[in-house]
């Protein structure tokens, strides 16, 4: 057999090799077809909850459980019963693009919340980038009403929280707590919630009471706008929903501080 | 670095045709993945398949491409931790069945919402005989990481676990079941599993 034999047979090869079908993209002119990301993955295979070997998972301390799920149900009653008809009266009014602006406006108020949080945990290209959004956006983006520092800088946003922060520094979750009206939460981020609100601008906005809850009020329909029906989702998808809520709040915080005690490393 | 000398490819060419067969078969679970989430994202965009009418149809395509790269009765046994050991062959047979019935009502509602979403690969971390390809899901201007866990079963990968943004779907529902289990045992979550089904087909699954 000579040399071209060999490709011809190598190339039938290859392509016996390839899928068979094709992707969406060249079927029906849509996105279906993948590419690869530059970016780095957190390591999920060194948590194996395999029944053969022993667990290294940490579990939930919730001795608090009956009054969490009685809050729980309270937080279900208060978003069918208030919530949901506010959100779709405020939907149904405010068009998306609004509701959209609102929360980048909402979201660059609350940068130096970020900045401090990132500059703590020692996540200082994050800091850098919370710094350089909020110059751009409270400038080119008008107020904060624009995400120019997305669009145009492609500065993706970054975020910290106190509770975050505390995590990085070692300090434990300690007991699981569901709150009325705030939800899914534990000592640690419950502390972390209350600094954060002290380094939140309307403290220093000359603003008072009433104005800082109505703030606040708006900025929570908005962001419970823009989210679409995740609590409802959750229901349906879930046989226990209180513990779905503990189990995801937990593993999603738990996940977020390893990947920023990870960056602190590099 | 592109141009290959002829040497160079008539030694590629032997590589590839004297390789064993298991050569083939063993690659990575990336490029194992890839192949079964194209063939879902095409299905699920496939104009022909969109509607009502088409549901039944649907919905068998798109279970039938996802069968071909995600194990689930791995998952189940891994859902149930050790409780799986405990239970009879056909009672394992019985669970894997209604949860892959429950897995099918509750995730394939949501990806009939899908609308043209790429998919970005990130990478492959391979440990023994498990692995994990991670993903990156560009959604309303938001991208979410999306992992999935494989393992090596019947001599390729297969996913049995899916993590967004650190929450796993395995040990979500492992972690729900375990009080039904403590209260209730094997068979009260069959029941209640049972009953979650039946709320689907009647269409009035709570949100």
């Amino acid at each position: 057999m000579n040399v071209k034999k060999y490709i011809l047979l190598a190339g039938a090869l290859l392509c016996l090799t390839l899928p068979s079908i094709g992707l969406a993209e060249e079927q029906f002119g849509i996105g279906g077809s993948d590419y690869m990301v530059d970016r780095k993955s957190p390591d999920l295979l060194d948590d194996n909850h395999d029944t053969d070997e022993p667990k290294e998972y940490v579990g939930i301390y919730d001795p608090l459980e009956p009054l969490n799920r009685v809050f729980f149900v309270f937080n279900d009653k208060l978003y069918f019963w208030v919530l949901k008809p506010v959100k779709t009266g405020y939907t149904a009014v405010v068009p998306w693009d609004f509701r959209f602006i609102i929360g980048n406006f909402f979201n660059n108020l609350a940068s130096p919340v970020d900045f401090v949080n990132t500059l703590l945990q020692g996540r200082f290209n994050d800091a850098g980038a919370v710094l350089s959004r909020f110059v751009i956006n409270s400038t080119i983006g008008v107020f904060g009403f624009g995400d120019a520092a997305a669009e145009a800088f492609d500065i993706q946003p970054r975020n910290g929280d106190f509770g975050e922060t505390l995590g990085v520094y070692g300090i434990g979750e300690g007991v699981f707590l569901n709150w009325p009206f705030f939800g899914p939460s534990n000592i640690r981020d419950s502390v972390g919630f209350v600094a954060d609100m002290q380094l939140h601008p309307y403290n220093y906005l000359d603003l008072d009471s009433e104005e800082i809850i109505a703030a606040r009020s708006l900025e929570f329909i908005n962001r419970l706008s823009l989210k679409g029906d995740s609590y409802e989702e959750l229901k349906r998808i879930s046989i226990d929903p209180y513990v779905a809520t503990r189990q995801a709040y937990t593993d999603y915080r738990r996940s977020l501080i390893k990947s920023h005690k990870l960056v602190d490393k590099k | 670095m592109y141009t290959i000398n002829g040497f160079r490819a008539i030694v590629l060419v032997l590589l590839i045709v004297f390789s064993p067969l298991e050569g083939l078969a063993d690659s990575g679970p990336m490029a194992q993945l890839r192949p079964t989430l194209a063939k879902l994202t095409a299905v699920l965009s496939d104009p022909s398949l969109k509607g009502d009418e088409h549901k039944v149809e649907r919905r068998a395509k798109i279970m039938s491409s996802i069968k071909e790269g995600f194990d689930f009765r791995e998952m189940s046994r891994r859902i149930l931790g050790s409780t799986w050991n405990s239970i009879s062959a056909q009672e394992q047979d019985q669970f894997t069945e209604l949860m892959t019935k429950l897995l099918e009502n509750v995730y394939i509602g949501k990806l009939e919402n899908y609308s043209g979403q790429t998919i970005g690969y990130v990478g492959e971390r391979v440990k023994g005989d498990r692995a994990q390809v991670s993903t990156l899901v560009e959604d309303n201007n938001m991208q979410i990481p999306v992992h999935y866990i494989m393992a090596m079963g019947q001599g390729r990968w297969m996913v049995y676990d899916i993590n967004i943004e650190g929450v796993s779907l395995v040990r979500n529902y492992m972690e729900q079941f375990k009080s039904i289990l403590r209260t209730e045992k094997f068979e009260g979550l069959i029941k209640v599993i049972e009953d979650k089904n039946k709320s689907f087909a009647e269409g009035k699954a709570q949100g």
